[in-house]
């Protein structure tokens, strides 16, 4: 049996396609540690990083998390890891960011929230890690770019005692 | 416990001369087994250990579970208002009866075959009594109920049932220090929700030396220095300050803020817009306590070691992070933020955002000292060398917050306890408690001397800050764009 897509159902498709290649090519520029061109090119003025604490997950608003950066001290963390001042990332971590189950949960025309899962290995000093995670990304849609404006990591780890830090940008 | 530990003379693992200015510790401290499990017999089941904050259990029923001293336990308030902490371990066959890390419950259940518990831990249902004889009595059969006492709003917990000290005799010189906490709030201090769950390959006795070395700050953190000092504060080399030794292994630095401080000591860090309601705060303070105690409290950064495993960092937040040792080489640290229960809402925010950025285990400087520490633990593998030195300060009549004295503090109570001598033998220590004493009153001269200079560091810092708003200037001048 053959079936032909019609143009509304390919739609989805393709933006189900871009967004995926937008996350793989943000996974490999921070893989690739090229950080500057990651903020200028893929993210928003107002981009907001966070990861919240393995406790409370994110559940209680005010409550503390682990990171919650706007564009300016994302823009610091980039630096210094970039600059070989950070001593724990100096040599660098080798990473490996494996992302899955890419779902666009809400299309709002103008912005996208998406949600995906994610591995990120981490080797460097002796040690390999690895955080388990969820992302929850709002994406704004600007003609035939995407940049992403919230990025929020959910660690599913119930502590981080294995790994004691959290150095890289997840 | 068999393992028996007798340091020969000459074979010793702290060595405190004090005729050289030499203080060693054989790197065994870090890395050997048999005396890590004798850390656990001989300072852990004797000395008051840090359970958590009266906080963190606000209302009758509310509870929270965590282990203290490698033993699972649950602080709950019962609803007589009462904090206890229990035994987490059903007294039946030893399961936890608790496998929530927090919540609020009239009573406790066990989930293997239902022995039911009130929350101030009394056995009140067992399914088929009457499998059980006339001699079997429910009130045999209770939770263990823990000796347990709380300061200020900081309970700890001691599992010596001859623990010969009251917790505020054992506290000794860090009540100071604790009050110079609570004193924040009229209302009280509270834990803020999210904690930092993290750890390190390293043994646990590394982060405390780590915690109140203050000699590393300008070597490991660059980069944290540099972020403040790009927002506008200052950090010289050399700050303002001193560190103490409190008695019985407990010791604090006190020192210039590098950065602002949430409470009420605002810098171009912060704001401008919070500037005049961070310093109508730093009024209502001296109003409160006067000039000298208001500076003290408002205007003074400390790191405050309890013995044996928890510090609390009063900065640009304040943290509360107690250290377990997992094996003689791995840690469990647990971080929590303090803030003062009636903090205005933006400054809360204010607080949290800096919090994250000096604190925790993806700031711009705790995962260096993780790093480094658990770089030590490496370099320790090379047996060949075999002591490390602690030495710093021994030179001085009042040493700096540069030196190490906080750490010897911590390290004489240390081999002190390991040597068997866990406090049981109250004369020995009198004559010690009376020459802390003494050392107070002659530390309370210092602060005096040291808060005039904390005033001159202000009238610097106010000209780095013009300097370093000039560098800038001329810093986006040179960059390529
Ligand atoms: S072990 Fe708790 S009821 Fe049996
Ligand atoms: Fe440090």
């Amino acid at each position: 049996m053959t079936t032909v897509l019609t143009v509304d159902e390919a739609a989805p498709v393709r933006l189900w396609h871009r967004v995926s290649q937008f996350l793989f090519r943000e996974a490999r520029l921070l893989d690739e540690w090229r950080l500057r061109e990651w903020y200028d090119e893929m993210l928003t003025d107002d981009i907001r990083y966070s990861v919240p604490a393995t406790d409370v997950r994110g559940e209680k608003a005010d409550a503390l998390g682990l990171i919650d950066d706007d564009a300016a001290r994302l823009r610091q963390r980039i630096e210094q890891l970039l600059n070989g001042e950070v001593w724990c990332e100096n040599p660098r971590s080798r990473t490996n960011r494996m992302i899955s189950n890419v779902e666009i949960v809400t299309d709002r025309g103008t912005h996208l929230d998406v949600a995906a899962n994610v591995v990120v290995y981490r080797f460097g000093h002796g040690r390999s890690d690895a955080y388990v995670g969820k992302y929850r990304f709002e994406l704004v849609v600007e003609g035939e770019s995407l940049r992403v404006r919230r990025r929020v990591v959910v660690l599913d780890h119930e502590t981080l005692y294995e790994h004691g830090k959290l150095s890289i940008i997840l | 416990m068999t393992i028996e530990w007798q340091p020969l003379a000459g074979d010793r693992i702290v060595i405190d001369d004090l005729e050289r200015l030499s203080f060693q510790v054989d790197r065994r401290a870090y890395t050997d087994d048999d005396l890590a499990a004798l850390e656990m017999t001989r300072i852990f089941d004797r000395c008051w250990l840090y359970v958590g904050h009266e906080s963190e259990v606000p209302a009758p029923g509310s509870y929270v579970a965590r282990d203290v001293g490698g033993r699972p336990v649950v602080m709950v308030r019962g609803s007589d208002g009462v904090i206890r902490v229990l035994a987490n371990s059903c007294p039946h066959r030893g399961a936890l009866i608790c496998s929530q890390p927090a919540g609020q419950t009239r009573s406790f259940r066990c989930p293997y075959h239902d022995w039911t518990f009130s929350n101030q831990g009394d056995l009140v249902g067992v399914p088929l009594p009457d499998g059980y004889g006339p001699g079997f009595r429910k009130a045999d059969f209770g939770l263990a109920r823990h000796r347990s006492d709380s300061y200020r709003g900081f309970v700890f917990v001691t599992f010596d049932p001859e623990q010969p000290r009251t917790l505020t005799e054992y506290l000794a010189g860090a009540t100071e220090y604790l009050d110079l906490i609570d004193d924040q709030s009229e209302v009280g201090m509270e834990v803020i929700q999210g904690a930092q769950l993290h750890g390190a390959r390293a043994n646990w006795k590394l982060m405390m030396e780590n915690s109140v070395d203050i000699y590393h700050f300008r070597a490991l953190h660059k980069r944290y220095v540099g972020y403040i000092e790009s927002l506008g504060s200052v950090s010289p080399r050399r700050r303002g300050g001193f560190g103490r030794a409190l008695g019985l292994g407990h010791a604090a630095n006190e020192l210039t803020p590098a950065a602002a401080r949430p409470l009420a000591y605002w810098t171009p860090m912060f704001p401008a817009e919070v500037r005049s309601r961070i310093e109508a705060t730093a009024a209502r303070f001296v109003d409160r306590f006067g000039a000298e105690r208001a500076e003290r409290i408002t205007g003074t950064n400390r790191a405050l070691l309890i013995f044996p495993n928890v510090m609390i960092i009063d900065a640009i937040g304040i943290t509360i992070r107690k250290i377990d040792p997992v094996s003689a080489t791995r840690m469990a640290i647990t971080s929590v933020a303090l803030a003062p229960k009636d903090e205005d809402p933006d400054i809360r925010e204010l607080r949290k955002s800096h919090y994250l950025t000096f604190l925790g285990p993806a700031g711009f400087a705790t995962p260096d000292d993780i790093e480094i520490i658990e770089s030590c633990q490496r370099g320790y593998l090379n047996r060949t060398v075999r002591y490390s030195d602690l030495s710093r300060g021994m030179n001085k009549e009042i040493p700096e917050t540069t030196d190490e004295l906080p750490a010897r503090e911590f390290w004489r109570q240390w081999d002190r306890l390991m040597h068997g001598d866990d406090g049981h033998f109250e004369v020995a220590h009198r004559g010690e408690m009376v020459a802390h004493r003494a050392e107070t009153v002659a530390h309370r001269g210092e602060m005096v001397a040291h808060r005039a200079e904390t005033v001159a560091h202000r009238g610097e810092t106010v000209a780095h800050r013009a300097e370093t708003v000039a560098h800038r200037a001329e810093m986006q001048g040179a960059e390529p764009r």
